[in-house]
C-alpha cells in the first residue's frame, strides 16, 4: 500500500519535475549565453527528477513495483516455476533450449572417446596378442553405441515407454486446458494456503502453497509432471540385445589380465588403458542414447505444454517480463526465492525496514547500534587526552595487595587511574554506534590530512627546497592504491582505530598537498608583487595574498578527500573489524545477506552526501568570489 | 510500441545467457593450498576424459565468493566449499545443494598467545580480552564450538574480524589475545607465537569437527544428474587411490601451490570418506554430517536469515550412490 502509494507519487512528481523544467525553459528570458556559469544556476525541479529518477529505478529492477501492484503474482510464478522445474529434467534432453539433442552429444562425445582409445591403443605398446583382443572390445563398444541408435534394434518396451511418457504429458496438457482443473480445493489445504504471509512479509521470501486458481493448476500440474520426469529419466536403452552385447564386452575386458611388463611406467600406462575402456564402458552402459526419431512424441508434447501453460500464464507471463525485469522467481526444494535483480537488488520497502530495524538501538549490528547515545564518565574523555606513560613518572611502585586483602592506593596508582579515568565523575552523553565510530575514523583522516598537507602543499608551491625534497617521495607514494598499505599499516600500528585513521591520513593527505601545492603556484605574481610593493612582510603576503588564492584548489581538495575517504573506509574497517560501516558490509557480505549490504551502501553514500553538502556551503560562505575573479 | 522494444530486450538477453550457458563446460570451484586427493585427477584431465569434456577449474579465496559464483552462474560445481559459507547461502534461500562431503579436517584451531598463560584449563580469562575470529567461517564455527564446551560467554569476549593473514599478525604484535584462523601458511604464523587453546583430542573429546563440502547450482544438478555423478565417481576413485598408495603426492602439492611436506602434513589430518562411508556415517540420520548441519545452522542463523527447521531440503545424496 505505502509503496504503490508512493510509486504513484514518484511518478507524478517526475513528470511534474520534467513538465515545470520544460516550461521555464521555454519561456525563461535569460542574457546568459551557453558557456556561462550562472545558466547551472538554480533548478531545483531536475534535482526532484533526477533522484525520482533512480527512485523509480530502484522501486522497478528490485520488483517492488510488482509486488506492490501484482501481490499474488510472485505466488503464481512460485507454482510456474514449479512446473517449469519439474518438467526441467526432460526438458534438458531436448534441444529446446539447447542446440542440440543430449543423445546426439553423448553419441559424440562417446564416439569421441572411442577414437581415441582406438589411436592409443597404437602406442601402447601392448604384446602382439593383446593388442588384438582391446581393439576387438573397444570395435564391440562402438557397435553397441551404433545399435543405441537403430530403431530396428530397439527394444519394443523401450518404445512403448516413450509413447507412454508422451501422452501422459499430452493428457496433463489436456487437462490443464480445462478451466475447472484441478477441481474445487480442499477445504484444509486452502485454510493452509491462506494462513501463509505474504510476498516479503515473514521470513520466508514468497509463500509456497497455491493461493489462487491459477496457482493451483500449476502446482497440480507439477505434482504429476514430477512423476513423468522420474519415470522418463528411468528409461534406459537396455532392451535384451544391447544388455547381452554389453555384458559380454564387460566380462571381456574385466578377465582381460594385463600381462606383466618389465617397465613399471608402461605397467602401469596399461593399466590406465583397461580403466579407460572402463570408464566408457560405464558411459554406453548408462543407456541415454536413443534412435532420434524415438523421442519424437516426447518432445512435440513438451513444446505443446510450452504452449498450453504460456496461454494458462496470460498476463502473468507479461507480468514477469515486463515488471521483474532481470531475472525471475526461481523453485527450490521447499522455497521459491527471486533470482537475478530481485535477490541481489533488496527492495526499498525491504532496505528500509531493515534500516528500521538495525537504528532500534536495542538491536543495533552484532551488538553495537547504528547511531545512539551512552552516558559516559567525563574522566573517560578526559583520560583520553592524559598519556598513559604519565605514572610511570611518579616516584614509588604500584602499591600490592597486604594481609588483609586490602589495597591501598600510594601516588603512582593514583595518578594511573587518574590517566586512565578510573575514578568518580559526572557523565554525559556520549554518541556511540557504527555511523559515529565511522565518521569519526573519516574526519579525523582528513583533518590530519589537512593539518599536514596543506602547509606542506603551500611550502612545496613557494620553496625550490621543499619542492624538489619532497616530490619524489609524494608521487612515489601517491599513486598507491591504499588498500595495498592495509597489510603494512596493520603491522606497524594494530587493530586499533589509529591504524585504520593512518590509511585515510595517507589518501587525505596526498590530496591536499598536490591541492595546497597547485593553489600556491597558480597565484597571480601581480598580486604578490602589488603585496610586496605595498610593504607586506613574507608572513603577510603568505596569510594575505596565496592563501587566499589558493583557498578554491584547497577547499576542492578537501571536497575530493571526503569522497576518497570515505571510499577507503570499507577497506579500513576490513582490517579488524570491530564497528564501523564497512565492518558491517563485510560480514553481511559473508552471510550473504544483500538487504543489509544495501543498507551500508545506502548509509555510506548518504554520509558522503551530506559531508559533500556541508563543504559546499563552505566553499559558498569561503570564497564567494570563486569564478568571477 | 514501448512493449514490444522490452520483448525484444529481454528475449534478446534469454538468448544471450542461453548462449553464455551452451558454451560452458563444467565448472568447478576449488581452493589452493587445500591439498586433496582429486587433484591428481584434476590434473591427470581424469574428470575432463570421464565427462567428455573440458572441465574448467577457478579457485577461489572463500566459500563465500564461490557462493556468490554460483549464484551468477558461473560455476556449475564447488568442491570442498565450507560448511559454513553453504549453510549461510541456504538460511538465505540460495538455490544451492550439498551433495557430498569433500573433506573432513580437524576443526579450525584457535591459537592463544604465549606469555598470555591462558589454556582450555583457564580460557574464562579471555572474557573482556580481545580476539581475531575470521567472522562466519568454519573458524568461527568452531571458535563458538569451542566456547561453548569450555562454557564461556562469547558475548563478553571482543571479537575482532579479522581475515586469517590479518589475525596471525594481530597475535604476533599482541593486539589480540587469541587468534582463530585457517590455512597452512597463516596457522604456520600463529602457531609460532602461540598455542592451539584445544588439543586435538581435546576437540575430538568435545565432538568439534569441521567439514568441507561439494555443493553445486540446483539447475545443474537437475539438467545434469549423470555429470553430477561422474564428477563424485571420479572423486571417489582418486581418493580411493590416493588411500593405496601416496605416490603422487608431488602432483598434489604442485597443484595445490604447496610444499611436499606441508601437504603430506596436511592431508596427514584429513579424511576423505569414500563415497558408501558418507552414506552410512555421515548423512544417515545421526551421522556426523546430519548433526554438524543443524549445529552450524543454528549457530549462524540471523533475524533475517533463521535456520531452516529442516537442511534435509538442501541436501541431495542420491549422486553418491
Amino acid at each position: 500500500m505505502i509503496v504503490s502509494t508512493l510509486t504513484i507519487v514518484l511518478v507524478i512528481l517526475l513528470i511534474w519535475s520534467v513538465y515545470y523544467g520544460r516550461n521555464i525553459v521555454r519561456t525563461e528570458k535569460t542574457d546568459a549565453v551557453f558557456g556561462n556559469p550562472s545558466r547551472a544556476l538554480r533548478g531545483w525541479h531536475w534535482v526532484i527528477a533526477g533522484a525520482t529518477s533512480i527512485m523509480l529505478l530502484w522501486f522497478y529492477f528490485s520488483w517492488d513495483i510488482a509486488r506492490a501492484f501484482i501481490p499474488t503474482s510472485g505466488n503464481e510464478l512460485c507454482q510456474v516455476a514449479k512446473l517449469n522445474r519439474a518438467v526441467n529434467p526432460i526438458r534438458a534432453n531436448f534441444p529446446l533450449d539447447n542446440r542440440l539433442l543430449r543423445g546426439t552429444l553423448l553419441l559424440q562425445r562417446d564416439k569421441e572417446q572411442i577414437q581415441l582409445l582406438q589411436q592409443q591403443l597404437d602406442k601402447m605398446n601392448f604384446a602382439p596378442d593383446e593388442s588384438p583382443e582391446l581393439r576387438s572390445i573397444i570395435k564391440a563398444m562402438d557397435g553397441v553405441l551404433t545399435a543405441q541408435t537403430d530403431p530396428a534394434k530397439i527394444d519394443p518396451q523401450i518404445v512403448a515407454q516413450f509413447d507412454n511418457i508422451a501422452m501422459r504429458i499430452s493428457y496433463l496438457v489436456d487437462q490443464m486446458s480445462v478451466p475447472n482443473y484441478p477441481g474445487k480445493p480442499d477445504f484444509t489445504e486452502q485454510a493452509q494456503a491462506m494462513k501463509q504471509s505474504d510476498w516479503g512479509a515473514g521470513t520466508i521470501e514468497l509463500p509456497v502453497l497455491p493461493m489462487t486458481d491459477r496457482g493451483r493448476k500449476f502446482a497440480a500440474a507439477s505434482l504429476v509432471m514430477h512423476q513423468i520426469a522420474k519415470d522418463y529419466m528411468a528409461i534406459r536403452n537396455n532392451g535384451a540385445t544391447i544388455t547381452k552385447q554389453l555384458a559380454e564386452i564387460r566380462t571381456r575386458y574385466q578377465n582381460f589380465v594385463v600381462r606383466p611388463v618389465e617397465d613399471a611406467a608402461i605397467m602401469a600406462q596399461h593399466k590406465r588403458f583397461i580403466r579407460q575402456i572402463d570408464k566408457i564402458y560405464k558411459r554406453i552402459d548408462d543407456g541415454k542414447i536413443f534412435p532420434p526419431g524415438l523421442t519424437q512424441a516426447v518432445e512435440a508434447a513438451l513444446i505443446r505444454l510450452d504452449q498450453e501453460q504460456h496461454r494458462q500464464q496470460g498476463t502473468l507471463f507479461y507480468i514477469d517480463a515486463l515488471i521483474m525485469p532481470g531475472g525471475t522467481i526461481m523453485a527450490g526444494n521447499s522455497a521459491c526465492s527471486e533470482q537475478g535483480a530481485g535477490r541481489w537488488l533488496p527492495k526499498p520497502s525491504d532496505t528500509f525496514k531493515t534500516f528500521l530495524r538495525l537504528a532500534d538501538p536495542a538491536v543495533g549490528y552484532k551488538g553495537t547500534p547504528l547511531l545512539w547515545y551512552e552516558m559516559r564518565p567525563v574522566a573517560e574523555i578526559v583520560a583520553w587526552v592524559i598519556p598513559d606513560w604519565l605514572p610511570e613518572l611518579m616516584p614509588g611502585e604500584y602499591p600490592r595487595h597486604n594481609s588483609q586483602g586490602i589495597i591501598v592506593n600510594n601516588i603512582k596508582s593514583k595518578t594511573y587511574n587518574f590517566a586512565t579515568g578510573n575514578y568518580n565523575s559526572l557523565s554525559v552523553p556520549f554518541p556511540i554506534g557504527h555511523i559515529w565510530d565511522s565518521v569519526v575514523r573519516v574526519l579525523a583522516g582528513l583533518l590530519l590530512g589537512i593539518i599536514f598537507g596543506v602547509p606542506l602543499g603551500l611550502f612545496m608551491g613557494l620553496s625550490r627546497f621543499a619542492k624538489g625534497y619532497f616530490d619524489p617521495l609524494i608521487e612515489l607514494y601517491r599513486p598507491v592504491p591504499p588498500l595495498a598499505w592495509a597489510p603494512l599499516v596493520l603491522t606497524i600500528f594494530g587493530i586499533h582505530d589509529d591504524g585504520k585513521i593512518f590509511l585515510l591520513f595517507m589518501v587525505a593527505f596526498a590530496i591536499m598537498v598536490i591541492s595546497a601545492r597547485t593553489g600556491a603556484t597558480g597565484t597571480q605574481l601581480s598580486k604578490v608583487h602589488a603585496a610586496h610593493s605595498l610593504g607586506a612582510s613574507n608572513w603577510q603576503i603568505l596569510r594575505q595574498v596565496i592563501l587566499p588564492n589558493s583557498l578554491p584548489e584547497i577547499l576542492t581538495g578537501i571536497r575530493i578527500a571526503i569522497g576518497v575517504c570515505w571510499g577507503t573506509l570499507v577497506a579500513a574497517e576490513m582490517l579488524a573489524g570491530t564497528t564501523g560501516i564497512g565492518f558491517i558490509e563485510n560480514v553481511a557480505r559473508k552471510q550473504s545477506d544483500y538487504e543489509i549490504i544495501w543498507v551500508t551502501i545506502i548509509l555510506l553514500g548518504v554520509l558522503g552526501l551530506l559531508f559533500d553538502l556541508i563543504m559546499r556551503w563552505v566553499i559558498a560562505r569561503a570564497i564567494p568570489w570563486r569564478g568571477k575573479g | 510500441m514501448i512493449m514490444k522494444k522490452f520483448i525484444q530486450i529481454s528475449s534478446v538477453t534469454l538468448a544471450l545467457s542461453i548462449a553464455s550457458s551452451a558454451i560452458a563446460d563444467v565448472n568447478v570451484a576449488f581452493f589452493l593450498e587445500w591439498a586433496t586427493p582429486n587433484q591428481v585427477a584434476k590434473v591427470e584431465k581424469s574428470y575432463d576424459s570421464a565427462l567428455g569434456e573440458a572441465v574448467n577449474w577457478t579457485n577461489f579465496d572463500t566459500g563465500v565468493q564461490m557462493t556468490e559464483a554460483m549464484l551468477s552462474g558461473d560455476i556449475d560445481i564447488s568442491y570442498s566449499q565450507g560448511l559454513a559459507p553453504f549453510i549461510n547461502a541456504i538460511n538465505a534461500n540460495a538455490p544451492i545443494k550439498l551433495i557430498a562431503v569433500a573433506v573432513q579436517y580437524p576443526a579450525n584451531d584457535c591459537v592463544v598467545r604465549d606469555g598470555e598463560g591462558i589454556d582450555s584449563s583457564n580460557a574464562a580469562e579471555l572474557e573482556g580480552k580481545a580476539v581475531a575470529v575470521p567472522l562466519s567461517t568454519m573458524a568461527d564455527y568452531s571458535f563458538r564450538m569451542m566456547m561453548r564446551s569450555l562454557n564461556i560467554d562469547v558475548n563478553k569476549i571482543n571479537i575482532i574480524d579479522q581475515a586469517p593473514a590479518d589475525a596471525a599478525v594481530s597475535l604476533a604484535d599482541g593486539n589480540v589475545v587469541m587468534a582463530c584462523g585457517y590455512g597452512a601458511n597463516s596457522m604456520a604464523k600463529m602457531y609460532e607465537v602461540g598455542k592451539a587453546l584445544m588439543t586435538l583430542e581435546e576437540k575430538e573429546a568435545a565432538g568439534i569437527i569441521s567439514f568441507d563440502v561439494v555443493s553445486v547450482t540446483e539447475k545443474f544438478a537437475q539438467e545434469h544428474p549423470d555429470k553430477v555423478r561422474t564428477f563424485l565417481e571420479v572423486t571417489n576413485q582418486a581418493n580411493l587411490e590416493f588411500a593405496a598408495s601416496q605416490e603422487k603426492i608431488a602432483v598434489i602439492a604442485d597443484d595445490a601451490g604447496m610444499s611436499v611436506t606441508d601437504a603430506q602434513k596436511q592431508m596427514s589430518e584429513f579424511v576423505f570418506p569414500s563415497n558408501e562411508q558418507q552414506l552410512n556415517e555421515y548423512f544417515n540420520s545421526g551421522g556426523l554430517a546430519d548433526i554438524a548441519i543443524k549445529v552450524v545452522g543454528n549457530a549462524f542463523a540471523t533475524p533475517e536469515n533463521p535456520a531452516l527447521d529442516d537442511y534435509g531440503v538442501a541436501i541431495d545424496t542420491s549422486f553418491l550412490k
